[in-house]
């Protein structure tokens, strides 16, 4: 026996509270747009792959939506969504680690370089592409979106401890790799 | 590596987030910064981040990196939500139609073995359980004696207050599914 006599408003579109999304259509719509472009940034910044940022980043979106997000004001908001993205990468990752080294496409292992090169970014991506993922979690929190340490131990899901000596050696190791950067530039030139 | 930040980074750093760095820096600053590892570090991986970002930001708008409207997510998690809702609904009423399945075959089966024992005229002798389980000659002697101690002490009750008891149970655990939708729905 279906139950669905029991669940007609589900279907009908009517959901019931519990099928509720905690945002309306227009108020996400506002978040979205001021939310989208720096999630996307973070995404892209670390995992190196535009397409694959925005697949995570429209997932991140969805399960904002139907997660029961925090309430107080939109910082919050923004961390949690930064959090969901996080812990996507981090599933990502996972993922590829348990595929056949194998069975992985060459391209993978290259960062490719998002459209739109500009000099900065010229510096950077390569410098970022030799950074272990984790540090450029890190280093794009602290320094992009200028989270504390509190709250990059709470989107990464590390301990707040550790932050501030992981930061250190990471802002450390890509100071050496952008100096390097500038050096051969000036080099070649 | 030794973990050792600088007292000026603070200053740094709000140079840097207000774009005035090195400009709006005094002279002694910026020698503290030539300096000074840590902050020179700063110095040079913040303003590199920051421009990064905007650029990136930038590049979502106009290269149309940031594909899917805010309507078609919200449409999506909406028909998610909702998916998840029916799931959560179907389990405990799948649950307890499992469990009223499993009640209602013991029953019938309890009835079935009643009506042998009382020597119903539809069913031939040769049916006893007692003789079927003589047939599992092969089962190690313990299993054997339990299932016949089992069927003894069944046939011993009334049949009417074993199925009573059956029936009991069946309603309980359709009301426990009733309950426990009726919660969910709530929460």
């Amino acid at each position: 026996m279906r139950w669905e006599f029991a669940m007609e408003n589900v279907a009908a579109g009517e959901a019931p509270i519990a099928a509720e999304l905690h945002m309306d259509n227009d108020a996400f719509a506002g978040f979205y747009e001021r939310s989208a472009r720096p999630l996307w940034a973070y995404l892209a910044r670390v995992c190196g792959d535009a397409s694959l940022a925005d697949d995570l980043m429209q997932e991140s979106f969805v399960r904002f939506l139907c997660a029961d997000h925090p309430q107080d004001g939109e910082v919050a908001a923004r961390k949690y969504l930064f959090r969901i993205a996080s812990n996507l990468l981090k599933d990502h990752w996972r993922r590829a680690k348990s595929t056949p080294i194998d069975d992985v496409p060459e391209e993978i292992f290259a960062v490719s370089q998002p459209s739109g090169q500009s000099e900065s970014r010229a510096i950077l991506d390569p410098a970022l592409a030799l950074m272990r993922p984790r540090d450029r979690q890190l280093l794009w929190l602290a320094y992009a979106e200028g989270y504390s340490h509190r709250e990059i131990a709470e989107v990464t899901g590390l301990a707040s401890a550790s932050i501030r000596l992981l930061l250190f050696r990471a802002r450390r190791k890509i100071a050496a790799l952008l100096r390097d950067q500038s050096a051969g530039k000036r080099g070649a030139q | 590596m030794t973990l050792r930040s600088c007292s000026r980074e603070k200053e740094v750093r709000e140079l840097v987030l207000r774009g005035q760095w090195p400009q709006a820096a005094g002279d002694e600053l910026r020698e503290h910064v030539a300096a000074c590892r840590s902050c020179s570090d700063l110095a040079l991986v913040m303003p590199t981040f920051l421009a990064a970002r905007s650029q990136s930001a930038g590049s979502a708008v106009s290269g149309s990196v940031v594909s899917g409207s805010p309507g078609v997510l919200w449409w999506r998690a909406q028909l998610r939500r909702r998916k998840e809702a029916m799931e959560r609904i179907d389990k405990p009423i799948v649950g307890a139609q499992i469990f009223a399945f499993a009640i209602t075959i013991v029953i019938a089966a309890v009835f079935f073995v009643s009506q042998v024992r009382q020597g119903a005229p539809w069913l031939s002798a040769r049916w006893l359980p007692l003789q079927w389980l003589d047939r599992f000659g092969h089962l190690p002697h313990a299993v054997s004696d339990y299932l016949a101690g089992l069927w003894t002490s069944a046939s011993a009750m009334p049949v009417w207050g074993l199925t009573l008891g059956l029936t009991g149970l069946a309603a309980v655990a359709l009301f426990s599914g009733v309950v426990l939708y009726l919660d969910r729905q709530r929460q």
